[in-house]
């Protein structure tokens, strides 16, 4: 995505010159001190970016995919068909041993085993920005289930 | 948004204890204990055996989009159409689309055409919201209707057509509409589930001829109970609907929308979930009645696995048997390991739009 890039120096600057204006003289790293309400909100305003277009794929969207340049399914379906809410989904319980991977996977290995197989769609960058996307909506739609890596 | 159902009233209405918890609940008074029917079977004698089948939610996309739903919507219909002796009627259950596109209905149409026995039908939302349920009327047939067989009063509800109008001022196409429509957390469509006032009236004076304890079956797309609102697994006037029931003493509910195993029962009214064709549904955060036996987990690398159709056998005494014809050995968890009715470390938070 072309203009995330852009805007995460745009952050940084921003919150260099709010550094700045606080200090007043020496230029030093903004995370050794406390951190601004204009700066929390920020980084939030980061996260809940990457929820909502992780919303969107989930949902299939098909301009987000297009965007983002994945095709996350060939047979209509869409993530969010069999996981309304992101249910089923179990973020909290990776890593661990999954069945039908017959394999210790990741929930992104999981994301890209249901895109290719249920939804017979493409395999995506495991590291790429759709990915980061999805994992932020399943993750912030888990935020306040118990960690519980492994379980089955 | 807070799951929390609002505080009913319990002085005035006998509710289920399924309506008081949670799926905490659920776990707690021991979902995976064998559960019995509690209503006392104690129905007159003298009625006659039979049996009739269900098929719903075969959310058949065009032939060339999908392959898999049409295939497993066939198997469905060729056992249907193999039973023997045939079951003296179908009732389609809604959701015969994905889009509510005429190319979809009438796909559904040319395959259902293979079953030769009677067959009824009643729409699903994903059948109504592309053109208002016109092409859906104009192909199966207008819902609410009744007829009496053997001894039973048959009831087809439409519980779909009641949204509330949120294309209109958002200026959405058709097409808009219905893709919101189809999405079960879908953030525009609200408690689009209902009977509505006019069908209730209706009701009301179709069953007033019909004898108390004779028995009634009522075929709709939604449960008739509040299981999980924001997924629309319920109609949002069921308090209405209870009330009307109340005085009849043997009344089944058979449902689809919910696409998985369900049981319950209130006051006199049993309910019964199907499963759809097309792909099952995870049990929803809370609400799941402690009557439900939940369904095995199934693999979701396994198109027919988690899904199937139903036969329902009358007995004389005018209790209906349900047997899921879920296409795998088991069809019941025994273990919470085996469900997804009971993961406690789970807790869900619903999609940001709705939180706006
Ligand atoms: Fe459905
Ligand atoms: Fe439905």
């Amino acid at each position: 995505m072309a203009n995330e890039k852009l805007r995460y120096p745009l952050i940084t600057a921003g919150v260099g010159v709010l550094f700045f204006l606080a200090v007043d003289t020496e230029p030093a790293f903004a995370h050794k001190d406390k951190h601004t309400a204009e700066q929390l909100q920020a980084f939030e305003e980061v996260f809940m970016e990457q929820v909502k277009i992780g919303d969107l794929l989930f949902h299939g969207d098909p301009e987000t995919q297009k965007r983002l340049n994945v095709n996350l399914s060939n047979t209509g379906t869409a993530c969010a068909m069999c996981h309304p809410y992101t249910s089923d989904t179990h973020p909290h319980q990776f890593p661990k041993f999954q069945e039908q991977m017959n394999e210790f996977a990741t929930l992104r290995n999981m994301i890209n085993w249901c895109i290719e197989k249920p939804n017979e769609g493409e395999k995506i960058d495991p590291d790429g920005p759709a990915m980061k996307a999805l994992e932020a909506y399943i993750y912030w739609s888990n935020r306040n289930s118990k960690l519980d890596p492994g379980r089955h | 948004m807070k799951w929390t159902r609002s505080c009913v009233s319990l002085a005035l209405i006998p509710l289920h204890k399924s309506l008081l918890y949670g799926t905490t609940g659920a776990a707690a008074y021991g979902l995976f204990f064998p559960l019995i029917n509690t209503i006392d079977i104690a129905f007159a004698q003298g009625g006659q055996s039979f049996k009739f089948a269900w098929i719903s939610d075969t959310h058949l996309y065009p032939k060339a989009v999908n392959k898999r739903f049409v295939e497993k919507a066939t198997r469905a219909i060729q056992e249907v159409q193999a039973m023997n002796p045939p079951a003296d009627f179908l009732i389609f259950g809604g959701d015969m689309a994905q889009l509510g596109d005429p190319v979809e209905l009438q796909l559904g149409a040319e395959l259902l055409k293979e079953i030769t026995i009677k067959k009824v039908f009643i729409p699903g939302e994903h059948d109504w919201y592309l053109d208002m349920g016109a092409t859906w009327n104009k192909m199966f047939g207008a819902a609410p209707w009744s007829f009496d067989y053997k001894g039973v009063r048959f009831v087809g509800l439409d519980t779909v057509s009641h949204a509330e109008d949120f294309w209109t001022s958002r200026k959405m196409s058709a097409k808009e509409r219905m893709g919101n429509m189809a999405t079960l957390d879908g953030t525009l469509g609200g408690a689009w589930a209902a009977v509505g006032a006019e069908q209730l009236k209706w009701l009301n004076s179709t069953l007033a001829s019909w004898g108390k304890d004779k028995p009634v079956v009522i075929f709709s797309h939604n449960p008739l109970y509040e299981y999980f609102p924001p997924w629309n697994f319920w109609v949002r006037d069921w308090r209405g609907v209870h009330e009307i029931l109340k005085p009849y003493s043997n009344v089944t509910n058979i449902h689809g929308h919910t696409h998985q195993v369900l049981y319950n029962e209130i006051g006199k009214l049993r309910s019964i979930g199907m499963l759809a064709t097309s792909w099952p549904w995870p049990y929803a955060p809370e609400g799941v009645p402690i009557l439900t036996r939940p369904m095995i987990r199934v693999d979701p690398g396994e198109p027919f696995d988690g899904v199937g159709w139903s036969i329902h056998t009358m007995d004389p005494t005018g209790h209906v048997e349900n047997q899921y014809k879920m296409w795998r050995k088991e069809v019941f968890a025994d273990a919470g390991v085996d469900s997804n009715a009971q993961d406690s470390h789970e807790v869900l938070s619903p999609r940001v739009a709705d939180r706006i």
